[in-house]
Formats: structure tokens, sequence, C-alpha cells
């Protein structure tokens, strides 16, 4: 797999509050309307331009907080194309796992990549490829790859159970 | 090889010898969801299932409803009676609806908690359970889902560090303030993914809501879990609500004396002050009194940290401190964290005394930790809260939050600028 988009670059602690905001949680049930709001309190350009294949880079401890899953599906939903970042708050990280949301761990690249700039990320290769060379990441862990596989946890523990 | 407390709560939970790094599947022994995400649970769960679905044990899973309680708008009211529709068909009797107060705090107790448990919520401080020993954890609503059909979930089996208090705490300073500091010194990704043990004499002689404190504001510093070994009057408390298997349990998860540590750091408590977290993150930490004198609009005394009857009662001594009046030009809300904090609040006085000060006490609940609470600031407002976040917005767009302990805070509403307590207990 192999995806290409613009870069839409963040710092630090970007935090779920701000991805998106708590006042919707009971007032928005439908994912594609999730998907409107989509960072409405940390940039709003995002909100209003992101594409389908658009890539989100960011600093340390993306997506800290408040473990609403939320936070996770607007981007899903939304078709943004992987989230590249130092480092992924833990609750943020299963909830990608669990919504299939592809996120990269690698600093290097983060550093080198430039807002608005086109990136590819090239899963089979395990690269980034970027205006300023190419990065190499970590495939993901056995396991976690087993759950991406069977699309999801809740489908793997499905699986695991005998149940359709 | 040694074990620490994480991999001997892990090797119950999964059955299996485990080391570090080890991805493996735990059993629960709860499975939990709040008002705030709960009616997502159960909806998912009725549609991956076609709504035949049944639940693996109505017994190990529990609503709270404690972020909008009561219900303060028809789609919060909604979602409410989702959850208690979905509990009364899955024969769930574990519903402690919108009169108990704050989830983690209602389950203690009432019993529900071991040190040793695996317990899963809604809500990212799940954590707080360390307090008693128990490896609870914040997950989205897949996560709660996926575990509810038979009482599985995996977790990686996390290194972990100890944090080691010696010392005692000057007067104004209080577990609040060693947390903060803990925050600043170590930085909002500073225990990333990590099981911290919180040991040494301060906290072996810490009460439980100090305990809590404490343990409520690792996932501030991107941790797993931070735990502590029950003892003393804490685990006489535990096991007259949760029974004598806490004793065997607590023997269970004791760290062996060579168990592996990532770091290991000491603090002593004796030389911290009082301090707080600036706008607009946790980890924005300044003493108190380098920020004296920022006006501000509204004090909020509460939350799954602060909210205990000691964290009130600590409130109330610098109200006295002060005259026993808060000031007209500021807002001052108390929310206790359970329906039995507040009963012990009115058996010792003080709910009429802080009425008389003209502070608002308010029923149980998390109260002003979201902006999806009655108390919201308004754009341009200054606020100074106990809760455990204050990134921009999060009690309302456009205004801007402090946070400190409970003795610190109502400084604050004291004298209508941020105080150092101290000052007052002169």
């Amino acid at each position: 797999m192999k995806i290409t988009g613009k870069v839409w670059k963040y710092g630090d602690d970007v935090n779920t509050d701000v991805i998106f905001p708590g006042k919707y949680t009971y007032t928005i049930k439908e994912r594609s309307e999730m998907a409107k709001v989509a960072l409405e309190d940390l940039d709003p350009e995002f909100t209003k331009n992101a594409a389908p294949g658009d890539i989100i880079v960011g600093g340390k401890n993306w997506g800290c907080g408040s473990s609403r899953e939320q936070a996770v599906s607007c981007l899903k939903e939304r078709g943004l194309g992987a989230i590249i970042a130092k480092g992924f708050a833990r609750i943020y990280y299963r909830n990608c796992l669990n919504e299939g949301l592809p996120i990269i761990v690698s600093p290097e690249a983060v550093d080198a990549i430039e807002a608005g700039e086109d990136v590819t990320v090239d899963f089979d290769r395990g690269k980034i490829v970027t205006k300023k060379g190419e990065f190499a990441f970590p495939p993901y862990p056995d396991f976690v790859r087993g759950l991406i596989e069977d699309g999801g946890l809740i489908p793997h523990v499905k699986k695991s159970l005998g149940l359709k | 090889m040694g074990k620490t407390m994480i991999e001997k709560i892990i090797e119950r939970a999964s059955g299996k010898q485990v080391k570090v790094g080890d991805r493996v599947w735990c059993h629960m022994d709860l499975s939990t969801a709040r008002d705030f995400g709960g009616a997502n649970c159960t909806e998912q769960f009725d549609k991956v299932t076609d709504k035949k679905g049944l639940v693996w044990d109505p017994d190990k899973i529990a609503f709270t409803f404690d972020l909008q309680a009561p219900a303060h708008s028809e789609g919060v009211a909604k979602n409410q009676k989702t959850i208690r529709d979905f509990a009364k068909r899955q024969g769930i009797s574990k519903v402690f609806d919108i009169n108990w107060g704050i989830g983690q705090h209602v389950l203690l107790e009432n019993g529900l908690v071991k040190p040793g448990d695996v317990i899963l919520g809604t809500d990212s401080h799940m954590n707080l359970l360390g307090a008693v020993g128990a490896f609870a954890t914040g997950v989205g609503n897949t996560d709660i889902v996926a575990s509810w059909f038979k009482g599985t979930n995996w977790f990686r089996v996390p290194e972990s560090m100890k944090i080691t208090a010696t010392g005692t705490f000057g007067k104004g300073v209080c577990m609040r303030d060693y947390l903060t500091y803990l925050v600043g010194r170590l930085g909002a990704d500073g225990m990333s993914f990590r099981s911290v043990e919180f040991d040494g004499p301060v906290i072996e002689n810490a009460n439980l809501a100090e305990r809590i404190t404490l343990c409520s504001m690792v996932t501030e510093m991107d941790g797993k879990i931070g735990l502590i070994l029950p003892n003393g009057e804490v685990l006489d408390w535990l096991r007259s609500r949760a029974g004598e298997e806490v004793i065997e349990r607590t023997k269970m998860i004791t760290p062996d004396a060579d168990a592996t540590y990532v770091s290991h750091m000491t603090v002593d408590v004796s030389s911290l002050e009082p301090l707080a977290s600036c706008p607009d993150a946790p980890d924005n930490v300044k003493p108190v009194r380098e920020v004296a004198g920022t006006p501000i609009n509204q004090v909020h005394i509460g939350s799954c940290s602060n909210g205990r009857f000691e964290d009130i009662a600590a409130a109330f001594d610098i109200l006295k401190a002060g005259g026993f009046t808060v000031s007209p030009s500021v807002r001052t809300i108390i929310t206790p964290s359970t329906r039995e904090v507040m009963t012990r609040c009115a058996e010792a006085g003080m709910i009429q005394k802080f009425l008389e000060a003209g502070v608002v006490f308010t029923n149980p609940t998390c109260s002003l930790c979201t902006a999806e609470h009655y108390g919201v600031l308004p754009s341009g407002d200054v606020g100074v809260s106990t809760t455990n976040r204050n990134f921009i917005g999060k009690v309302g767009k456009g205004s801007n939050t402090y946070l400190m302990s409970p003795m610190s805070a109502m400084a604050a509403a004291v004298r209508g600028v941020i105080t150092d307590p101290r000052d007052l207990l002169r």
C-alpha cells in the first residue's frame, strides 16, 4: 500500500479536545458529521479544506487528553491517509489501531517535512518519501499487524470466537 | 529476575508468565462506561451484533453517570436513557445513575475495585484506581465493546519507573503540589506508555484521597498507570468495602526487591511550595507566588483529582482562615466527588458554612472538567480549578484556567486574585 497526500503540520501535545471538541460528543453521532468538524479548534483551514489522502504531521504526544474515539473517527471519516508524529499518546494510539487509521512514529521525518508539501508513505517498503529524502519506519509489531489484517479489534475478537 | 507490580497484575489477568514488551490477552475484572461515551459503546455493541449480542458477564459491567448529571439537554437525556435501556435488556444491575457521583470513586466506595484488578473505562482518568493497586485504564468505545464479547482485551506489558517521595509537606503544601511538581518536571509525555510505582514514606502515610490525587494525573504525563501498594488505613478501608480478598491480592501484587525499573527518582517534598499549572497546559508549571495577584473570575474545587472529603476540608480550613467569606467578584463552585463525600461534608457542618460564605455547592459530578457542564466560562474569563486539564478552551472557548490545589484554589476565591495559601495561614 502506498499513499501520497498534502501535509498539514502541527506541534507537540495536540490534545483530543482540539481534534474533536467535547461540545459535539453528544450532538454529533454520525461519522460523516464528525468529519465536518475535525480539528475545528486547532486549524479551521484543515476543517474547511482537508482532502482525502492528506497526511497530518504532528510533534510528540499527538492525541493526548480525553479518551474520546471521535478524535480518531472524525479524521478516518475525513479520509485522512495517515498521521506521522514524533510520538502518540497511548489511548489515541489504541484508538487509531481500532479505527484502522495508519499511524507512523518517525521523529526524523517530522523534522524534515514542511507544511504543505506532498509526502508519500510506502507501507510495503516501510519508507516515508519527502522533499528532503526518504525516512525508514519500522513495521507494526506482529501482534498489532494481526489485528489490522483482521480489520480491527472487534472483527479480530469475533473471528477468534467464531462469530460472523 | 523479579517482577514489578504491573507485571504481576498482567500475569494474573493473562494466566501467563510475561516480560516487558509482550502483548497478551487479559481477562477484565470490570469493563465500565460513563454517561459521556457510554451510549456510543452500547450503540456500537448493538450494531456489531445486530442487536442480538449478549455481554459476557452482566455482573462485570458497570455504568456510571457522572459527567452530565442530571442531564442538561435533550441530547444528553436521550443518551442516558439509551444506556439505561441497554443495561436493563442485558441484565446489568450496576448502573450508578445521576445521584451517585464520579465513576471511579463510586466503584471504589462500592467495593468493586481490588488490588490487582484489570478494569476498563471510557474515562481517560480511570487509572486513578491505581491508588489501590488496580490496573485501570481509559480507552475508546471500540476497546470497551470488544471486551464485552468475552471479557478480554490486550495489553503490552509496559516498562516500569519508580518515584519515591520523602520528607514532609510544609504548611499550605499538599499532595496536589507534589503531583503538579512531577507534571512540570516530567512533562506531558514524561511517563510515555509506562507503569509508575509511587512509594516512599510520604506515600505510605498518605490517605486514600491523597493517593487518588497522585494517581489521577498519570494520564497527563502519558503514563499507562500509576500504582500504589495498599497499606495501613487505606488497606483497612479497602477491606471493609471490597472484602478479605484484598489482603491476599495486596500480597500478590507486591513488587519483588529485584524487579527492574527503567528509572528511579526520589523527591523530597519538604522543599516544595504551592504550585500551579498555568494556561494552557498541565505541564506549564510555576509557583503560585509567581502568578499571585492575577485577577480571576471563577474558582472550581472538585473533580476526580481533588473532590474527596479531605480536599474539601482543606479548602474549608482556608476559607476559615480567610474569615468565612469568598470574594464577591469571584464565582466559587464546590463539587464533591460522590454522594458519600457530600454526606460527610453535610455531617461535618461544612456545607452550611460554604453556602453562607457565598459558595455554590453542587451535587456530586465531574463538574467543570469539560465545557459540557453548568458553570462553563465565557470567552475572556480566567478560572482557577482543581481539575486535571487546562487545555485551551477546555471549559469554554476563549477562557483560560490555572490548575492548583484545593488550598490554593480557595485562597484565590477568598482574595479574588491568585493567592499563595500560605499568605492566609500566617
